[in-house]
């Protein structure tokens, strides 16, 4: 019953659905603090690729994913540099670091490109559990990682929705004014939330070369996954266990084209298959959206908007 | 906190002229030397590949004719991110709507076959194209003057989309855009009408004009008629166009259509130019995400657009000729572009604010 092909589908989905939610809770700490950073998508390539160039040259996983994270944050950085210290607008920051990291990953992987990923990260053994029909490779089947991301979400719930940090953060996303008025740094916080939805979208990132992809590959690693995941914030309303439900939902419809390949399913061309995810999330958008539905959705309202004390 | 200086920002009543032309400028030098530095720890040499970006761009006459063929879809592409841009609207789909023009001009191109002079030809094709561009955000441009869905995202997972959609005609057997005759698959040539010749034997086609004068009209329709002052009151104030009685609603899905229109013209342009046919390797070339970058250089000016569009091209050509002379990575050019960006807005601020540094005496 394992070698089902549906239900390694639901298996693979989940696997998929690391990334998405890795990068999507990255890109959520940074929005609550109230900063866009549309360049998940760059952050996610030169992630990828320099994971995958440490661990390539160190035979090491760890120092693969360590270094992923520490490009992410790198990267995120600059953003946070141009948002918040040079007030630069934050959309045009956000695509000239998707162009820019486009181009660093291109750069760095081109002496590599094609070479096969040796060091993996190989799923955990549970013993008998992993070889339960349908709970094996669904709950059981997955890396350290997917686990990881799953806590990840949970944590950053109780941590958004519970704790005075996270109260402080989601202040500083909502009415910078007010925090500022309370003695607090919104510059500082905005920069070290910035910085941690980097490392986020660098573990994301990592993990999708380390776990996922056979090599680099510029053009097919992350296809897009960067924009889904921002996607993917609105529809979770900024809320961090929703985000998994929509990831996986998400990674349901990336693994289907491929499964049904496999199956030999021909009905449905492939490229129409391949634009599935993507019309998917086109059209969840839409249903979403309602006039003035910023706010009932749970937008940070200061989103996007650079704080100038002196002006108020 | 611990430092006893603080960097003050004092809004500038007026940024200095000279201020909006040096930004620009020292941010592509920045970004020069910022690539030095990178190509000189990657084990490049700065020097060797620069020149020879130079000489593969700007200073032979092939190269300057390659950099203006290239041009000319980055003015389109770049014009139809800046028109949106403007407005606080972010058509970051261009590259997508691009695919659209280039599938709509192949159509036209095909269909109507021999039966017209190019004359007619040619301008129906590009309509066509331009029209097939401006269907393919339409969707996009309703929701968001409607519902406020973020025309961000949605732009972009339609290129998405459109990328596929290139590849199904082309890849699949039988496929109407598909040449019959070869056994690989290849797009098929469009009506000798609807092509032009270039100049002479390079690589630039006559199609330079229709950009340059697309742009110059467009800069013309902003700064001098009543849409682009609508446009201009909606930009700076929602609120204040609201009371003045202008419609936001219709000036955003205008405003989209003709930033999709002008994004699918640079996919109809490459049709009646180099392509006469659908090159299904445009997805990977990144032509429309290139125009946000010379849009966001030109800071939205549609006529200094030509001359970013015109740069940008130029570390292109340089960067591919780069591939073919050296070892170095043609990306290092995507790069630039990048990194040219990122010192232009950090730019931005030393033009909009007096930027101090104080000394606070006590630390904090």
């Amino acid at each position: 019953m394992n070698s089902n092909i549906w239900v390694l589908m639901t298996g693979d989905s989940v696997a998929i659905a690391t990334t998405l939610v890795l990068a999507a809770l990255g890109a959520l700490f940074t929005e609550r603090s109230g900063v866009l950073n549309l360049g998940v998508e760059g952050i996610l390539l030169s992630s990828a690729v320099s994971s995958f160039l440490a661990a390539d040259a160190s035979g090491s996983i760890w120092l693969g994913l360590a270094v992923g994270c520490l490009v992410g944050a790198a990267l995120a950085g600059i953003h946070g540099a141009l948002s918040v210290v040079f007030r630069a607008n934050q959309i045009v920051a956000g695509l000239a670091l998707v162009i820019f990291g486009t181009g660093l990953a291109n750069f760095l992987g081109k002496p590599v490109e094609g070479k096969p990923v040796t060091t993996t990260i190989k799923p955990l053994s549970f013993g008998a559990l992993s070889d339960m029909p349908l709970l094996g490779p669904v709950v059981f089947g997955h890396d350290v990682v997917t686990y990881l991301a799953l806590v990840l979400a949970v944590a950053s719930s109780i941590y958004l929705f519970r704790t005075r940090p996270g109260l402080e953060l989601r202040a500083t996303g909502d009415d910078p004014a007010t925090v500022d008025a309370q003695g607090l740094s919104v510059a500082s916080i905005r920069i070290r939330y910035t910085l941690f939805g980097g490392v986020l979208i660098g573990l994301g990132g990592s993990w999708l070369m380390l776990a996922q992809s056979a090599a680099w590959h510029q053009a097919a690693t992350t296809n897009g996954l960067g924009w889904i995941a921002l996607a993917l914030v609105v529809f979770a309303g900024w809320r961090p266990v929703r985000i998994v439900f929509g990831a996986v939902l998400f990674g349901f419809t990336l693994q289907l084209p491929f499964t049904l390949q496999a199956e030999q399913i021909t009905v449905i061309p492939s490229a129409v298959m391949q634009m599935l995810p993507y019309l998917a999330t086109l059209v969840a958008m839409i249903a979403l959206s309602r006039p003035g539905s910023r706010n009932l959705l749970g937008a940070p309202r200061a989103l996007g908007q650079p704080f100038v004390r002196d002006e108020r | 906190m611990g430092i006893p200086v603080r960097i003050t920002f004092e809004q500038r009543g007026d940024a200095p002229r000279r201020l909006s032309l040096l930004v620009p400028m020292g941010s592509v030098v920045a970004a020069l030397v910022f690539g030095a530095v990178f190509l000189l720890a990657t084990g490049y040499s700065p020097l060797d590949t620069y020149s020879n970006m130079l000489s593969g761009s700007f200073a032979t006459s092939r190269g300057v004719t390659d950099t203006l063929a290239l041009a000319t879809v980055l003015i389109c592409t770049g014009v139809a991110a800046a028109f949106a841009f403007q407005m606080n609207v972010y058509n970051i789909g261009g590259e997508g709507q691009l695919y659209l023009g280039l599938i709509g001009a192949a159509w036209a191109g095909i269909s109507l076959g021999e039966h017209l002079p190019s004359l007619v030809m040619v301008p129906l094709v590009l309509a066509v194209g331009a029209l097939s561009g401006a269907a393919w955000i339409f969707v996009p441009a309703w929701v968001r003057s409607r519902l406020g869905t973020s025309e961000i995202v949605s732009t972009l997972l339609l290129t998405y989309v459109g990328a596929s959609l290139v590849e199904y005609v082309i890849y699949t057997p039988g496929s109407y855009f598909r040449n019959p005759n070869t056994p690989f698959p290849q797009g098929r040539l469009v009506a000798a009408s609807a092509k032009l010749d270039p100049f002479g034997d390079s690589r630039l086609y006559p199609t330079i004009i229709v950009s340059v004068v697309v742009a110059v009209a467009l800069a013309w329709v902003v700064r001098r008629t009543e849409y682009g002052y609508r446009i201009k009151v909606i930009a700076d104030s929602p609120k204040a166009a609201q009371y003045a009685g202008i419609s936001a609603r219709r000036t955003t899905m205008s405003v989209m259509l003709v930033s999709g229109a002008l994004a699918g013209l640079g996919g109809a342009l490459l049709v009646v130019g180099p392509y006469g046919k659908i090159e299904p390797s445009i997805v990977n070339l990144g032509y429309g995400y290139a125009g946000i970058v010379i849009a966001a250089l030109a800071r939205n000016n549609l006529a200094a657009i030509v001359v970013s569009a015109v740069l940008f091209s130029g570390l292109r050509v340089g960067g591919e000729k780069l591939q073919i002379t050296t070892d170095t990575p043609i990306h290092i050019g995507v790069m630039l572009q990048g990194a040219i960006l990122l010192f232009a807005l950090g730019g931005e601020a030393f033009r909009r604010y007096r930027i101090r540094i104080v000394r606070t005496g006590v630390a904090t």
